[in-house]
């Protein structure tokens, strides 16, 4: 009696997109449904621009405000052509990166160390515990009279804020993580090193990514807050010198920049965090 | 009576006594919890020696103790009083390790990483590991599921996993916890067969905890019966069926029938005086 021959005697669901679920009726017509709802989803908000167009056209709504949608293209246009957008865009992007790298690394780290050790949770959770609540647009002024009108002061005020999500979701997931599963390390002779590595590390790994997306978002309000009072680029700054010189059309081009970033940064996170995590939901992805 | 003399892993390492006749000997071992309101007595002065190369089974009533024992051998726990002495023969292999009885197996690394795991962490090279694993991912038949994720298995075969686990971390101790408990009947007697072929290989001393009076017949050369909580060594049963065995074979013999009767009759009041005593408490 070989053992081998146990694999296919049991029952395992690897690849539940294949089964196919109920019948190829009722399928089609889901299809049909599926098409329906993407079109709605596609020509609604076309729909919504073409009546805001006609509206500002006939004069029922204050261009002042709210500038015709093909105002804004063309505004876009403009910006595009004279390289503008794109060095505000890149400018604001580099910060959030220097400020996420700068905030996110430490917070890890220690994160990691207080999920683990009781201790050293107890010395420094108080403090942490204090100074999170702060709203960190508060402190802004403080960041700017000590780094300066810079650009480190941009990474500094971004960093701050991913540092405490991304600190108390790491801390978090680590302690999330089964007693049992530290016990296998200890038993199996595990290091202090192998437990961060091989079981603190990746185990909090879900949580760590909660937090880094949420760093992301907190991050995006950081730059552009930082950028109105004190830069000379950035979309903030595109923004904010939009209202000062009163145009709209530039202002709007701004908002719908920061909302496409924000929407591709949580595109390339769920790209990562599935590359990253596969032991986590790996059938529910498609 | 809370001295910290007991032993834990670092501390039975450093006792190692080289060539002694006893692989694992346990001296008035105690363990006593604190538990917010008071104390519980988990063991109570066990004492157990067993040879190098034995096959001991313990059963004993839920909640008698059995996992704090073994947890206390795994050095995962500190006895309150007592000692435990493990004559390490190689020093290049690890001195025990252990099966748990809930799920164990690590999710986020793939079974074969899992299998890895202990020979990773003593840093044995990439190749002879590799072989290693390759080796134990046949023997419990999971060659497809090689690269698959925990999520991807069935309990039983994350059970076998965690198994696997520890045999390829060659310890001269294995130090199994119910293994087999979640296991359906079929899976089980072939994982039982298969124990016992590994082992005849390889002798190693093992000390497999189980609440079937068949499982520690079939598999043991000894059964240790415990008492309900508290746990204390109530007897001392020896199997002596030839080796190699063959598990349904053995259940036909009527000396099987004999020794299962002993057995449960040791067990009876065992374990009504546990239920006794959850339905007072
Ligand atoms: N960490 C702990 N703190 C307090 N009490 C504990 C702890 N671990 C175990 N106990 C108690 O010690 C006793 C023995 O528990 P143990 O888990 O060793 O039993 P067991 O024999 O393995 O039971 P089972 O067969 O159900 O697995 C129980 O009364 C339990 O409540
Ligand atoms: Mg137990």
């Amino acid at each position: 009696m070989s053992m081998q021959g146990l694999a296919e005697g049991d029952v395992v669901a690897v690849h539940p997109g294949e089964i196919s679920l109920g019948a190829p009726k009722q399928q089609r017509v889901h299809i049909r449904g599926d098409v329906a709802e993407r079109l709605l989803s596609i020509f609604s908000p076309l729909l919504l621009l073409v009546l805001w167009e006609v509206l500002v056209r006939t004069s029922l709504l204050d261009a002042r405000f709210f500038p015709p949608p093909t105002g804004i293209v063309s505004t876009f246009g403009s910006l595009v052509a004279s390289g503008e957008l794109w060095n505000h865009l890149s400018a604001s992007i580099v910060r959030i990166l220097w400020g996420f790298a700068l905030g996110s690394t430490p917070a890890l780290i220690l994160g990691l160390i207080m999920g683990l050790s009781p201790i050293i949770r107890a010395a420094i959770n108080p403090m942490i515990a204090a100074t999170y609540p702060i709203p960190k647009i508060a402190i802004l002024p403080l960041i700017m009279l000590i780094f300066g009108l810079g650009e480190m002061s941009k990474y500094v005020i971004v960093a701050i804020g991913v540092f405490f999500l991304v600190l108390i979701n790491t801390m978090a997931g680590v302690m999330n993580i089964e007693q049992i599963y530290l016990d296998v390390g200890k038993n199996f002779g595990a290091s202090r090193k192998d437990m961060y590595l091989t079981i603190a590390f990746p185990g909090a790994l879900p949580l760590i990514f909660a937090g880094l997306r949420l760093g992301w978002g907190v991050a995006l309000l950081l730059i552009v807050a930082a950028e109105f009072v004190g830069a000379k680029s950035g979309i903030g700054y595109l923004i904010w010198q939009s209202w000062q010189t009163f145009s709209v059309e530039a202002m709007y081009v701004g908002l719908i920049i920061i909302s496409v970033l924000g929407y591709i940064s949580s595109l390339v996170l769920d790209e990562l965090e599935r590359i990253l995590i596969p032991w986590k939901s790996l059938h529910l992805k498609s | 009576m809370t001295q910290a003399n007991g032993k834990t892993s670092e501390g039975t390492k450093a006792t190692a006594v080289t060539r002694a006749p006893a692989k694992v000997r346990i001296e008035g071992l105690y363990k006593i919890f604190d538990v917010g309101h008071g104390k519980v007595t988990a063991l109570d002065n066990v004492n157990i020696t067993i040879p190098d190369g034995e096959f001991l089974c313990i059963v004993g009533p839920s909640g008698c103790g059995k996992t704090t024992l073994l947890r206390i051998l795994a050095g995962l726990e500190t006895a309150s009083e007592g000692n435990i002495i493990m004559t390490q023969r190689d020093k290049s292999k690890p001195m025990n390790s252990m099966i748990f009885q809930e799920q164990s197996v690590f999710p986020w690394m793939t079974v074969q990483d899992n299998i890895a795991y202990g020979l990773r962490m003593r840093g044995v090279d990439r190749k002879e590991s590799a072989e290693k694993v390759d080796f134990y991912v046949r023997k419990i038949g999971l060659l497809k599921f090689a690269k698959a994720y925990p999520h991807q298995l069935s309990g039983g075969m994350k059970q076998r996993v965690s198994v696997a686990r520890a045999f390829a971390n060659d310890p001269e101790v294995l130090l199994m916890d119910e293994p087999f408990a979640a296991l359906d009947e079929q899976n089980k007697v072939l994982l039982q067969e298969e124990l016992l072929r590994i082992w005849e290989e390889t002798r190693k001393t093992v000390i497999f905890i189980t609440h079937s009076i068949d499982e520690a017949i079939v598999l043991g050369d000894r059964v240790i019966v415990m008492t309900a909580h508290p746990g204390r060594v109530k007897a001392d049963v020896r199997v002596d069926f030839p080796r190699p065995r063959k598990v349904y074979e053995l259940r036909a013999q009527p000396k099987y029938g004999e020794l299962a009767y002993k057995i449960w009759d040791l067990l009876r009041d065992e374990v009504l005086k546990a239920k006794r005593e959850e339905g007072t408490e």
